[in-house]
């Protein structure tokens, strides 16, 4: 009974000493990943901002801009890709849409974007339908969300205005609500970018304004802080500023600020953000950490135990195991045998 | 001989738990019905 008991020991020591790297190396990469079906919103806010009136073309100072970001993952796209695919490769497709209101609620632009990427390496995917404001683009580097483990280091990071690829330069770690984060900065000096094809006001495109001679032009300095085990952002801020420059559009200025201010995320966001981003960590965390370590340390005790065993059922003294001196008759008189 | 025969089947078992789990992967799910917003939402 005692040497089964050491055997199957044995058996659940070697079972949890095998899942510990296999969970890491195998299953981690297989199964954490972005599921294709996630929907995300984010509010933003300006506070305060400068903002053109297409009406008079004139720059003026309002209490807040907001931007209302949506991320929605498009399954029936994803799979799609997944079966003109020859890699075994998860692919994601986020429709997302960067709508902007002034602070009367009338719409100041909205932007669409299609993007695809790997679900576990962040790596971009080039298909059909890959997009900026309706202009078919090739992504390098990541957007919106970093892989997971990300690495203290400069990441190629897209920027959906000028569709452009630039470094996005690890700048320290921080801590943020109780979080350690990687903080990421990036700054996009003056670019010519195309104006957004819907504008607020009826009539004016993006085509009749290029006819006119007037060019858009856009900076940023972009600021991430990343929770690194799973390589989401818990929080953001942009300083955001657009002009328009030239042509005659403007009448006899050089240029007329379309849009300044710095935009940070709405605190409701950041603190549903930082909540999710916790709980997700923690999963990951199970997968590359707690589980294959506890599952190590849970096979040297069970392999400890079944040697334990093994070894008291060697153990001399026992009767089945008496010697044949032990076994011989001894004589009445209890003198020791000749 | 046992020894090898049970480390074995705890190798086997651990084996055919990941493989299992990975394939069986997590479900994919369906494209949410909620619009792309192009109004504030109040709160997440």
């Amino acid at each position: 009974m005692r040497r089964k008991a050491g055997l199957v020991l044995l058996a659940l020591a070697v079972f949890f000493a095998a899942l510990a790297p296999l969970l890491r190396w195998y299953a981690y990469p297989r199964l954490v990943k972005v599921p294709p079906d996630r929907y995300e919103t984010m509010v933003l806010e300006a506070r305060p901002a400068t903002l053109i009136d297409y009406g008079t073309m004139k720059a003026k100072k309002v209490p807040k801009v907001t931007v209302v970001q949506t991320l929605k993952g498009n399954v029936e796209a994803s799979e799609e890709i997944e079966k003109g695919d020859d890699s075994d490769r998860d692919v994601v497709v986020w429709d997302a849409l960067s709508y902007v209101q002034g602070p009367d609620g009338k719409m100041v632009s909205k932007v669409p974007e299609r993007y695809a990427f790997d679900a576990h390496t962040q790596e971009p995917v080039h298909a059909r339908g890959e997009m900026v404001d309706g202009d078919p683009v090739r992504r390098e580097g990541i957007e919106f969300k970093w892989p997971f483990g990300t690495e203290k280091r400069d990441y190629a990071y897209f920027d959906a205005q000028a569709r452009v690829t630039a470094p996005i330069h690890y700048q320290g770690t921080r801590t943020f609500r109780g979080l350690e984060v990687y903080y990421f900065e990036q700054t996009i000096p003056w670019t010519k970018v195309p104006l957004p094809r819907t504008l607020p006001v009826e009539g004016l495109t993006r085509e009749s304004v290029a006819r006119t001679g007037t060019t858009r032009w856009y900076t940023t300095v972009r600021k991430f802080w990343v929770e690194p085990v799973t390589g989401a952002p818990v929080y953001g801020e942009e300083i955001h500023k657009e002009e328009l420059r030239g042509g005659t559009l403007l009448g006899d200025r050089d240029k007329v600020t379309a849009f300044s201010g710095h935009v940070k995320m709405r605190e409701d966001y950041i603190r549903h953000t930082v909540d999710m981003v916790s709980s997700q960590r923690l999963l990951v965390l199970l997968m590359t950490s707690y589980l294959p370590w506890g599952f190590l340390g849970l096979a040297g005790l069970l392999l400890a135990l079944a040697l334990w065993l093994e070894a008291r059922g060697r153990r001399p003294g026992r009767p089945a195991a008496a010697t044949g001196a032990e076994a011989r008759p001894q004589p009445a008189d209890g003198r020791p045998p000749a | 001989m046992r020894a090898l025969i049970a480390a074995a089947t705890g190798l086997v078992a651990a084996l055919a738990l990941v493989l299992t789990v990975t394939a069986v992967g997590v479900p994919s799910g369906g494209t949410s019905p909620k619009p792309l917003l192009t109004t504030v939402p109040e709160h997440p």
